[in-house]
């Protein structure tokens, strides 16, 4: 693959991959923080909204201080299974998937919210279990609004740089996502190279922006 | 709207009657404020990679002088029409040095980083922004392992960056100047890029407007007394 394109299919990947790693728990969350009322629901409220509201700085910061070379986990892992996550791919999806795990659960759970909760009585009373419950009766009755986090997500974890270019760092032709190569390609002073990147995220975001909004009905609006 | 008029108003003041401003390549982080002293007025010095920094004068920022860590930014500068060719006087010279992390492979050598486990990464500054950057990647191409280490170089947006991935130990080894790498506890110093036809990293200064205290900077950094300060910053005769 050539140097042009790679950034785009890389990026591509790490959204894909943040995606399916990050929806599950992400969905799970959503059902938890709307359905259940818990002594430690708003901590877990507070917690999640974090790498929404924290810069992206001290995300990366923090990921490399946990899951650095010398990190508190990462020296572990390297010496335990050799695994060494900075300035890896892997590293770009992890954080990736923590930015985008806010805006999923904070989209998700007010259109959980919204359905009635008589119809989770219903299906509770026909003997569903909990995961049958949200798959044939949660879902079904919210997935636009579902759909709307996750393509969300999507395109927050496409967009990610400061994080990204503190715990992944920039390697041409391994972590050079579309955000590290607009800002790497401004440096040098390549606005045609970062032009082309940049008309391809705006072109994404403005596609993501507009079925969000199509998606998740407004108040008064349909 | 108008409190908010307010403050723009107070942030355009925030500078009060301006000194002017220099702009200087991170690898001079260390030894410009004792130049600055040494030169005894007042002047604001603004950090970034040269490149970068060149960027921004072509983008009109309001310096004065730049001193960088190569002679092509400022050379692109004077080409541009926004440096004057005539203050334009080389005021140092450096060492580009390979190190590694406390504790890692004090054996390692210019000629052996190909030969780095494929898990292990080398740092550089972004060749096309960071002059360290560039000089690494012209000793990497004279030793001929420039293409055997792609994807296993990791760009830092300015020479400190590059520094700062090795002292944390997320890299094997890292090229930066001698300069960088003395009185840093945790990091060794291996081997300086001293071979025949290495690249010979250097200081360059050019004024970018007529202001005459901008000027006569560059004047004392070039004179015996910036030498004797830029020397035992470990920085060589120009």
């Amino acid at each position: 693959m050539d140097s042009t394109t790679f950034p785009i299919v890389l990026s591509m990947q790490v959204a894909a991959i943040s995606l399916a790693i990050v929806a599950p728990p992400a969905l799970a969350l959503a059902w938890i923080q709307a359905r259940r009322r818990y002594r430690l629901r708003t901590a877990v409220d507070a917690l999640v909204l974090l790498p929404l509201v924290l810069p992206p700085s001290v995300v990366g910061f923090f990921l490399v201080v946990v899951l650095g070379r010398r990190g508190i986990l990462g020296e572990v892992l390297d010496s335990a299974f050799g695994l060494r996550l900075v300035f890896t791919p892997a590293a770009a999806v992890i954080a990736s998937s923590l930015v985008a795990l806010p805006l999923i659960v904070k989209t998700v759970q007010p259109a959980i919210e919204a359905v009635p909760v008589e119809l989770e009585h219903v299906g509770r009373s026909l003997g569903l279990s909990p995961l049958q419950l949200f798959l044939r009766v949660t879902v079904p009755a919210s997935w636009r609004g579902i759909v709307a986090g996750l393509v969300l997500g999507f395109a927050r974890a496409l967009g990610e740089f400061g994080a990204t270019l503190m715990f992944a760092g920039n390697i041409p032709g391994r972590t050079n996502t579309m955000p590290l190569e607009i800002f790497a390609a401004y440096q040098v002073g390549d606005d045609r190279r970062a032009l082309l990147y940049v008309a391809v995220l705006t072109v994404i975001s403005v596609a993501v922006v507009v079925a969000a909004s199509r998606l998740n009905p407004q108040p008064g609006g349909r | 709207m108008r409190l908010l008029l307010l403050l723009v108003l107070l942030v355009g003041c925030g500078g009060g009657p301006s000194a002017p401003t220099v702009a200087a390549a991170t690898s001079l982080r260390n030894v410009m404020p004792a130049l600055v002293t040494g030169f005894g007025q007042d002047l604001t010095v603004t950090y970034g990679a040269s490149g970068t920094l060149r960027q921004q004068v072509e983008g009109g920022a309001p310096i004065d002088a730049v001193v960088f860590a190569s002679s092509m930014p400022v050379d692109d500068l004077i080409a541009s029409g926004h440096a004057v060719a005539a203050t334009r006087r080389r005021l140092a010279t450096n060492d580009l040095v390979l190190i590694v992390p406390e504790g890692g492979d004090a054996s390692l050598r210019w000629s052996g980083l190909p030969g780095l486990p494929v898990k292990e990464k080398l740092a550089i500054g972004e060749p096309g922004a960071v002059p360290a950057g560039r000089y690494a990647r012209e000793a990497l191409q004279g030793l001929g392992s420039w293409d055997a280490l792609q994807d296993r170089i990791v760009f830092g947006g300015d020479v400190a960056a590059v520094l700062a991935y090795a002292r944390r130990g997320e890299v094997a080894a890292a090229a930066v100047y001698a300069t960088d790498a003395a009185g840093i506890p945790d990091v060794t110093v291996v081997e300086v890029a001293a071979w025949p036809g290495a690249p010979r990293p250097e200081v360059v200064g050019a004024a970018i407007t007529d202001d005459a205290r901008a000027r006569a900077f560059l004047d004392f950094v070039a004179s015996p007394a910036g030498q004797k300060i830029l020397a035992s910053f470990g920085f060589g005769p120009a």
